[in-house]
């Protein structure tokens, strides 16, 4: 069996090297004060984005570049699976599915907006990733499909056929899509947790906290969106909590649920755990839903924290590669919303806060 | 070139009517090193006020940055070179620079939203032939229509005289309109149009008289011809957007001068006023300072007194009378002179550190030291002529690459030639023998068949030859740093510090020492060449931390003599002993690498013809050999030039070279950007 060194030196050296090209702060910045997309763009021509840059000028469409972002993404991880062997490529293969399924989820809600809501969705259809990323989605079929009864049928030859056929009634009686995309989110992490299972030691180890910290995000996200957007029972709330979380489990987010005070409740928790992190964990801010958002905040801060941990620590282990992902999307994530926002013409304080 | 260049200190008042011929004066000349009057004359502290820049400098950067980014648009760099030239320099007037900046900008996003628009139309036809392709047969798919979702397939017939009018109207939309045949005054058509757009598509069925009809006979290869139908559409949609992003780039290319200009004037407002920030002002006068190279203080005094018209109070002083005068030491910037074609050796200099003003300039050592270095590492003369060939083709490609690219493919021609030098000394040509050795043939020595009459007979002799080069670097790394010394007078470190007198002493003594218990079988030589050698030098090392202290030399001058001073002065003088005898040793054995990384590359050559041999076939032996040539050069070569520098880095370096200078940077028309 492969040791650590041997399963990890060419990979840890070739994102140390990706890791060194990611955006600074500084350049972010100057993207945010640029005086328009179109300058805004220029300056990402030197960069890892320069597709984008090519797209637009080619174009003049940033959605088709937003695409092309999407495809270097999946591209990168097909770059990296190639790389390793055995247990992390099967780990990496696993973090993948993420993209699948958010495509899934992106194919799904159009298919609902066209069926359900009777809206027009030709445009946006355009901009759906129709290359198979792990299993063939049959884009064509699912955006055409006639009714939900249709789509298990046509996902038959993979894992969310069966997940959509248990989630269809709920699909129907709710009208809405939350229920599947709540299971096809926790089917992911099932999975990618098996997976984890499968490392050695100290790969999980430290896959685990990642992992954990991202599902604590997921959930405080769905905690803020079932306060204040959904009437939920408390039942049901727990229902779509996902397990495994790293600082904030099922019961604590019940209590911070039920609480008034949920953001403080939830503070509370992430102190006790993170403390040496406790400057940061100021939460301050008269509304809950503010509150909350800055809770969201802070585990970023806590994932940006555990992100730095792994970086600078033994290079050899899993947490290179986790480290990459996480950082690599947090780039696209901001990059695209400094060119919306661009688009929008949004002011730079603005985007700047929103960042 | 033996020393850094000698500097003069200038101290220049003007009348403040003259403040703008003077700048400019000083810009062209461009050859002082402005130093803040204030840091300098601390008696003109509380005397003088600084000078404000009338612009922003950061908003001048900004603006300098949005033009080279419309430009790099066009693919052309600001060529700084070419456009700075200062009597064209004007006032600029930032806000309109902004605003002309802010219409071009929105030009180009004009026609960029005009591109968004095509595209949308071509992502649409690409849907419906996407949808087309995918759902096999047209004819079946008309009965079964829910399966184009988004779209609306039909057949039907309109009067034959209105066609070209309908097929007009519906090329406006995303569609598809293909006309099988006319009869009895009808035309049959097939129309394809996407579901969103079906309120205009049946107000426009309607204005034609369109009546639905069954024309299933005609339908014979009618995916074809849609398909080929929508291909043309897709063709001029795509020719559409070609034009416009032609369309994007002519409108900056037509600014393009005007850019270049605009640039050129910013970047020399931006100098202009970088020379004012150093500028300090009373009432009437307008004063500053800097440090010119000795050489060119004429020229500068004359240009002042130009710009002044002789209404100008200029005085110079050098570095010793300033420090006399301030009574503190002053920081003098360091400019190195060299010949151009030891530019590559310069620059690893610098990339290092900036030697110390009035010191040796290492650059020619370097040059020397870090070739001879890389030949004994890399002693092959065919792998050596690849390296120049390497180097030679870069510095002609890359002319217009900045200066460290050019200096890198020059430092690589330059170590193929040392290579090809000791490949003719070690008879080695890509790794065969084609001439006898010069000296002696390394591969032999390594594979261990060496001529009765060679020099050299095993391993071990290339290894002494190394270590003997190693001390003679040292031993020139010890006298370059006397004579640093000498001219800094500094006396105590010259006779009582590890790379001053005494510790080349006790190097010497202890190579010697060495070399006697190597050669007369382990045994040390005699007690009074001992105590001469090592131990008289050793109790003399404990010297130094006394004088240093008696002479107020150490760090704390205002220390008293107590018991503690001599437990200090025992301290001190141990870890001296220790890092003499610990440092000299690793730095000499340090060069042994070099016998490594040429030992190593020999092995390597051999390597590759064993497995040639092995493979016994005419084609794979030269590819093997090709491959392993290939190999050796780009990964011994790397290794090589790689260590050279650690070398003189670490070993060379460490003995004489004092890297707290700093750099002498004027403010001029080529100063390179911030």
């Amino acid at each position: 069996m492969a040791g650590p060194l041997e399963k990890y030196a060419f990979i840890a050296a070739k994102l140390r090297t990706k890791l060194s090209k990611i955006l600074s702060a500084d350049f972010l910045a100057r993207l945010i004060s640029s005086h328009s997309l179109v300058e805004a763009i220029q300056l990402l021509r030197d960069t890892d984005f320069s597709q984008v840059d090519v797209i637009y000028e080619k174009t003049g469409d940033l959605k088709m570049g937003e695409l092309e972002l999407f495809k270097q993404e999946i591209k990168l991880f097909e770059e990296v699976i190639r790389y390793v062997s055995g247990d992390v490529a099967d780990f990496c293969r696993a973090l993948l599915m993420r993209y699948e399924i958010d495509n899934l989820k992106n194919i799904l809600r159009l298919w609902f907006d066209r069926v359900v809501r009777k809206r027009e969705i030709e445009e946006a259809s355009s901009y759906i990733y129709r290359e198979k990323i792990i299993r063939d989605l049959h884009v064509e079929q699912l955006l055409n499909a006639e009714n939900i009864e249709n789509i298990p049928e046509i996902l038959s030859d993979s894992p969310y056929g069966l997940l959509i056929l248990e989630n269809s009634e709920q699909i129907k009686l709710k009208n809405s899509l939350f229920s599947l995309e709540i299971a096809l989110d926790k089917y992911y992490y099932k999975q990618l947790l098996l997976q984890v299972s499968m490392l050695s030691t100290r790969d999980a180890e430290i896959a685990n906290r990642l992992i954990g910290v991202e599902i604590d995000m997921h959930n405080i996200n769905w905690i803020v969106r079932f306060k204040t957007l959904y009437d939920l029972s408390l039942e049901d709330t727990l229902s779509y909590i996902i397990p495994f979380g790293h600082s904030l489990n099922q019961q604590m987010l019940g209590a911070a649920f039920q609480s008034e005070g949920t953001a403080d409740i939830i503070s509370d928790f992430i102190k006790k755990k993170y403390a040496n992190l406790s400057p940061l964990i100021k939460i301050q801010g008269s509304e809950t839903h503010s509150r909350l958002v800055l809770v969201e905040r802070l585990l970023e801060e806590i994932m940006r924290y555990e992100v730095k941990r792994v970086l600078m620590g033994n290079p050899f282990t899993i947490g290179i590669i986790l480290a990459y992902f996480v950082l690599k999307k947090w780039e696209i994530k901001k990059v695209m919303t400094i060119l919306n926002a661009k688009l929008y013409g949004i002011e730079a304080e603005r985007i700047r806060d929103s960042l | 070139m033996m020393f850094t260049t000698k500097m003069k200190y200038l101290t220049a008042v003007v009348l403040d009517k003259d403040v703008e011929a003077v700048t400019k004066e000083l810009l062209a000349d461009g050859v002082l090193h402005f130093v803040n009057i204030a840091e300098v004359s601390s008696g003109l502290k509380n005397k003088v006020q600084s000078v404000t820049p009338q612009i922003s400098l950061t908003r001048i950067a900004e603006l300098k940055k949005r033009i080279e980014s419309f430009l790099n648009m066009i693919g052309i760099l600001p060529e700084k070179e070419k456009a700075l030239d200062i009597t064209q320099l004007t006032p600029v007037d930032l806000e309109q620079s902004e605003k002309e900046l802010d219409k071009l900008s929105e030009s180009v996003q004009g026609i960029r939203d005009r591109q968004k628009n095509i595209q949308q139309e071509i992502l649409k036809l690409e849907d419906i032939k996407r949808q087309i392709e995918l759902f096999g047969d047209i004819r079946s798919s008309l009965k079964e229509r829910s399966h184009f979702s988004f779209l609306n397939v039909q057949t039907g017939i309109i009067p034959e005289n209105r066609f070209e009018d309908f097929n007009t109207e519906f090329k406006t939309l995303p569609s598809v309109v293909l006309n099988f045949h006319t009869e009895s005054e009808q035309s049959s058509i097939l129309l394809i149009t996407m579901k969103r757009d079906d309120n205009r598509v049946n107000a426009l069925l309607l204005k034609y008289g369109w009546v639905d009809a069954e024309i299933d006979q005609e339908m014979d290869g009618i995916k074809e011809n849609v398909v080929s139908d929508l291909d043309n559409k897709l063709k001029i949609y795509n020719k559409e957007q070609q034009d416009l992003h032609d369309e994007s780039f002519s409108v900056i290319k037509e600014k393009g001068d005007t850019l270049q200009r605009l640039w050129a004037n910013l970047r020399m407002n931006e100098l202009y006023y970088k020379i004012q920030s150093y500028f300090s002002k009373t009432s009437r006068t307008v004063i500053f300072s800097g440090w010119v190279p000795a050489g060119k203080a004429d020229s500068l005094e004359k240009g002042i007194d130009k710009a002044t018209k002789g209404l100008c109070y200029m005085e110079w002083s050098n570095p010793e009378k300033l420090e006399r005068e301030e009574k503190t030491k002053v920081k003098v910037p360091v400019q190195l002179k060299n010949p151009k074609f030891l530019a590559p050796f310069q620059m690893l200099v610098k990339n290092y550190a900036i030697p110390e003003y009035g010191t040796i300039d290492p650059t020619p050592f370097v040059a020397v030291a870090y070739l001879i270095m890389f030949g004994l590492m890399f002693g092959d003369a065919g792998h050596g002529l690849v390296l120049l060939c390497i180097g030679f083709l870069g510095m002609f490609f890359d002319k217009k690459a900045s200066g460290n690219i050019f200096n890198l493919f020059k430092l690589i021609s330059y170590c193929g030639v040392s290579a090809i030098c000791a490949g003719v000394l070690f008879g080695s040509y890509f790794g065969m023998e084609w001439f006898p050795p010069l000296w002696f043939d390394y591969h032999a020595v390594v594979l261990g068949h060496v001529p009765g009459d060679s020099i050299i007979h095993d391993i071990y002799g290339i290894l002494q030859i190394t270590l003997y080069f190693g001390i003679g670097v040292i031993f020139a790394g010890l006298i370059l740093n006397w004579i640093n010394l000498v001219r800094q007078k500094r006396w105590l470190r010259l006779f009582l510090d590890k790379t001053g007198l005494l510790g080349a002493w006790v190097y010497g003594g202890g190579i010697y020492i060495g070399y006697y218990f190597m050669t007369q079988n382990g045994k040390l030589p005699d007690d009074t060449t001992l105590l001469l050698l090592a131990f008289i030098p050793m109790l003399l090392f404990l010297l130094k931390p006394v004088l240093s202290f008696f002479t107020k030399k150490t760090d704390n001058h205002h220390a008293r003599f107590t018991i503690f001073t001599l437990i200090d002065f025992f301290m001190e003088w141990i870890v001296e002993l220790l890092e003499v005898f610990g440092g000299y040793l690793a730095n000499t054995l340090s060069f042994m690498r070099v016998a490594g990384l040429g030992i190593a590359h020999t092995s390597l050559m051999v390597a590759f013809f064993k497995i040639a041999d092995m493979t016994n076939s005419p084609i794979f032996a030269p590819m093997v050999l090709i491959f392993g040539n290939i190999l050796v050069i780009a990964l011994e070569g790397l290794s090589a030039g790689i260590q050279s520098l650690r070398l003189n880095y670490y070993e060379f370096f460490s003995k004489y070279f004092s890297g707290t200078g700093e750099a002498y940077t004027p403010v001029s028309l080529s100063t390179s950007q911030d």
